[in-house]
């Protein structure tokens, strides 16, 4: 028997998996947000709550800048201690290369600064991920609702086998309410609804 | 200072070889992250490091005349356009080595040079003319003579700190760069050994040998039972904690000892570190809070008493039957005593900049449940009892970030103590890694006697 | 859902790659899939639709994954290369390996934690592109773990 796929699991739900979409569920004009970056210098931010899709909007923007020629290096931050990664990144993006790093509130104020002006005078381009906006330019904000998350299931493999059986709309807008608006938090308790569905120990949905 | 231009868009498919160019740069980057290390810690074992050495080690110690005192006085252009003055005291004295009597101006030390006169005036106020000092020259350098000798903490510190960290990343970045080069997902997983012990990032625990993701059970049959075979290892948060609060309190406060030591002999040699002092008052307190942390979570650990684990064979199999016991220590009366056999599910991942890890229970059995249990006074409680593997159990299994992991829990309540949990690892086996030794399935005590 | 999966032949954006998007079929030995530690596992494989695109290399491995809520684990039981010249004169590749599977982990469908066994055809293209097909199979006869009942 083919063991089911739980379309919530992370390899489906990680960033880089779906598709960045707006806060109403379309998805963005990510050409456009390379030529607004174009027209900030090169630097810019994407802001937005915990589990908005910042990362998933940085990886979709780094694709599109690679794909245009230019060099374009990832980071993501997991404490201070990866600063060094950081400064690794800036070397190995090469003159006019892009640096994207996921997590900037990581790094304290004044290695911020240190890593803007490391930028500026390397002459690299620095794109990053916040909660809360500061100093840069803010390239994209990132908000949630219910549309948002909805079209975001929409588009999770095997749609059309368990949608409206195994998962419904009063189901995502319970989970983003529940949730308060983090779309990955919701995206987990969607996972163990389904798992729990599929397994029969809830009925499904009539 | 070009500002980055990416639009020169080019035709066709992305760009070719990023991966290995990227590889290149990690692995020129590391190394001279690892060269730099290397580098550094020469210049400063050479600078620093082995003249302190040598002053305590190879210079002889004979009697010297104060006659005079002086400020050496060292300029440099930092940074070009402004000079800076640094200033070290020096004393003149008349000493006598194995070829007769010298006279000499001492060698200063990193320690005391500074950049304000008038500290290193008050340096030497305490030194008076005409006394005579004990002091140390260099047999191969007569000339070089010191009325000082001991070790600057700080700057051993530092000689093997920094440069020791350079080496280490630089190292392991190169390996690790090099290993990677080139190779697809599939590849660079294929190859064990070196890469993930090199790899910060990817620790995967350890595996029994011939059984891939099935984990190591050689830790837990290291100590033999009183009663049954083997008696299990605990793995408790509150032991962790508690392991975590000592290792934390006695390292920081080696540090601060080291520190005040410091301190001490340089206020007795008549000079005041105000950095040091500045610092110990903070490092005391945070001391004292480790000390207190790890007083407190031992008297938390130790007032329940010892629970103790026994079970009659190790590792277990599907479909095995096996004897446990369980033994309780402590005063008082343990209102209810629960021990079960569970199956933890264990996912980590790393989102955005978060890392969440949920821990689910996807099976339990209860296998001991005693009320008011009173221990005897310098005895124990103890129970025992057997229990099945399911014929179509899962085994252990462990990666990097997922794991299924039988466990055998403790619970206890007691009166007036907190409530506790206390976990005794088991690893099951997809089949019977001693397949000559039995062909069942392995039976209990109790059942082989029947 | 189907259990075949051209993953690599998706985009991020989910769409089919700019290029060719080359079919893989595979054939397990066993119609059914399932097999038990030890077993010797063969697989027949066939790529075609390559639209034209010049293969240079071929890469077959035997994997196991995790799938759940954690991030996904890899591990790596047969690994080959294959870089033949006459890949890049064939419009149609057709190829086969085996492999004796290991002792463990077996397959598991658990809440969180789910670990699958499969098998990977990866085909490279000139201009480093490259194309997965994944093939799912069983290993043991674990049942799906059973749901704890729901906290009171």
């Amino acid at each position: 028997m083919t063991p089911t796929t739980n379309p919530f699991s992370t390899r489906h739900t990680r960033p880089g998996s779906i598709v960045p979409l707006d806060g109403r569920g379309s998805p963005l004009d990510i050409p456009l947000l390379v030529g607004r970056l174009r027209r900030a210098g090169g630097v810019g931010a994407i802001v937005g709550p915990h589990g908005s899709g910042k990362s998933t909007l940085l990886l979709r923007l780094a694709d599109e800048i690679e794909a245009g020629g230019t060099r374009v290096e990832r980071v993501r931050m997991r404490g201070w201690w990866d600063v060094s990664r950081a400064v690794l990144a800036f070397r190995n993006a090469g003159r006019s290369g892009i640096v994207c790093i996921d997590g900037w509130e990581r790094l304290a104020g004044p290695v911020r600064r240190l890593v803007r002006l490391l930028a500026w005078t390397a002459g690299r381009g620095l794109v990053v991920t916040m909660h809360r906006r500061d100093s840069m330019p803010e390239l994209a904000t990132c908000c949630t609702s219910p549309g948002l998350l909805a079209a975001i299931v929409d588009r999770l493999p095997g749609r059309s086998d368990w949608y409206g059986t195994l998962i419904g709309a009063q189901d995502v807008r319970a989970a983003f309410d529940r949730r308060r608006g983090d779309i990955r938090e919701a995206l987990y308790d969607l996972y163990d609804v389904f798992e729990r569905r599929a397994r029969g120990s809830v009925p499904r949905r009539s | 200072m070009r500002l980055p231009r990416f639009f020169a868009k080019k035709r066709g498919h992305r760009r070719t070889g990023a991966r290995e160019w990227g590889a290149f740069g990690d692995g020129l980057f590391h190394g001279m992250l690892l060269l730099g290390g290397l580098f550094f810690g020469a210049l400063l074992a050479t600078g620093v490091a082995a003249p302190e050495w040598r002053i305590n080690h190879d210079y002889i110690e004979s009697t010297g005349t104060i006659l005079a005192k002086g400020l050496a006085r060292s300029t440099r252009e930092d940074p070009p356009g402004t000079v800076a003055e640094t200033w070290q005291p020096r004393l003149r004295v008349r000493y006598t080595t194995v070829d007769g009597v010298r006279e000499a101006w001492t060698r200063g030390s990193a320690a005391q040079t500074t950049t304000d006169r008038e500290s290193a005036l008050r340096g030497l106020a305490s030194w008076k003319l005409g006394s005579q000092s004990k002091c140390w020259y260099d047999p191969a350098a007569p000339d070089t003579v010191v009325l000082e000798r001991g070790y600057n903490w700080w700057l051993w510190l530092l000689a093997l700190l920094l440069p020791g960290a350079l080496v280490l990343i630089g190292g392991s970045g190169l390996v690790r760069a090099l290993r990677s080069w080139g190779r697809s997902e599939e590849c660079r997983a294929a190859s064990t050994g070196l890469a993930e012990l090199l790899d910060p990032l990817a620790h995967p625990p350890p595996t029994s040998p011939g059984h891939p993701a099935v984990p190591s059970w050689d830790d837990l049959v290291n100590s033999p039972g009183t009663i049954l075979k083997y008696r299990l290892p605990i793995e408790s948060a509150e032991h962790w904690t508690l392991v975590g609060f000592g290792l934390f309190a006695l390292l920081w406060n080696a540090v601060l000892v080291v520190l005040a030591v410091g301190a001490g002999l340089d206020l007795m040699g008549g000079r005041i570190d105000w950095w040091l002092f500045a610092l110990l008052g903070p490092f005391l307190v945070i001391g004292i809070g480790g000390i207190v942390l790890f007083v407190r979570s031992l008297f938390l650990a130790t007032v329940v008493g010892p629970t103790q684990v026994e079970i009659s064979d190790h590792p277990l199999v599907p479909g095995g039957q096996y004897d446990v016991l369980l033994a309780q220590g402590g005063t008082g009366v343990f209102r209810r005593l629960q021990m079960s056999l569970e199956l933890e599910e264990q996912a980590t991942f790393r989102q955005g900049t978060d890392t969440r890890t949920e821990r689910v229970t996807i099976w339990c059995r209860p296998l001991v449940d005693c009320r008011d249990v009173s221990p005897a006074p310098e005895s124990r409680f103890e129970t025992r009892t057997s229990f099945g593997i399911p014929a179509d159990a899962m085994h252990s299994f462990t990666s990097p970030h997922n794991a299924v992991q039988w466990r055998l829990v403790v619970r206890g309540v007691t009166d007036r103590r907190p409530a506790f949990v206390r976990v005794f690892p088991v690893v099951i086996f997809p089949q019977d890694p001693f397949p000559s030794a039995a062909t069942a399935p392995r039976r209990s005590d109790a059942e082989a006697v029947r | 859902m189907s259990d075949l999966q051209n993953r690599a032949g998706l985009n991020r954006d989910g769409q089919e790659r700019v290029g060719a998007s080359p079919q893989v079929d595979v054939q397990f030995d066993r119609p059914a899939r399932r097999y038990q530690p030890g077993d010797r596992l063969a697989v027949r494989y066939r790529i075609d639709d390559c639209d034209g695109d010049r293969i240079h290399a071929i890469e077959h491995s035997v994997v196991w994954y995790t799938e759940g809520k954690g991030e996904e684990d890899l591990g790596v039981h047969f690994f080959q290369r294959v870089t033949d010249r006459s890949l890049r004169s064939s419009r149609v590749v057709a190829g086969d390996f085996a492999a004796s599977l290991p002792r463990s982990p077996l397959s598991y469908e658990g809440l969180i934690v789910k670990v699958r066994w499969c098998v990977r055809v990866r085909v490279f293209f000139d201009g480093s592109r490259d194309f997965v097909s994944e093939h799912v199979f069983e290993m043991g006869d674990v049942p799906p773990a059973r749901l704890p009942p729901p906290e009171a």
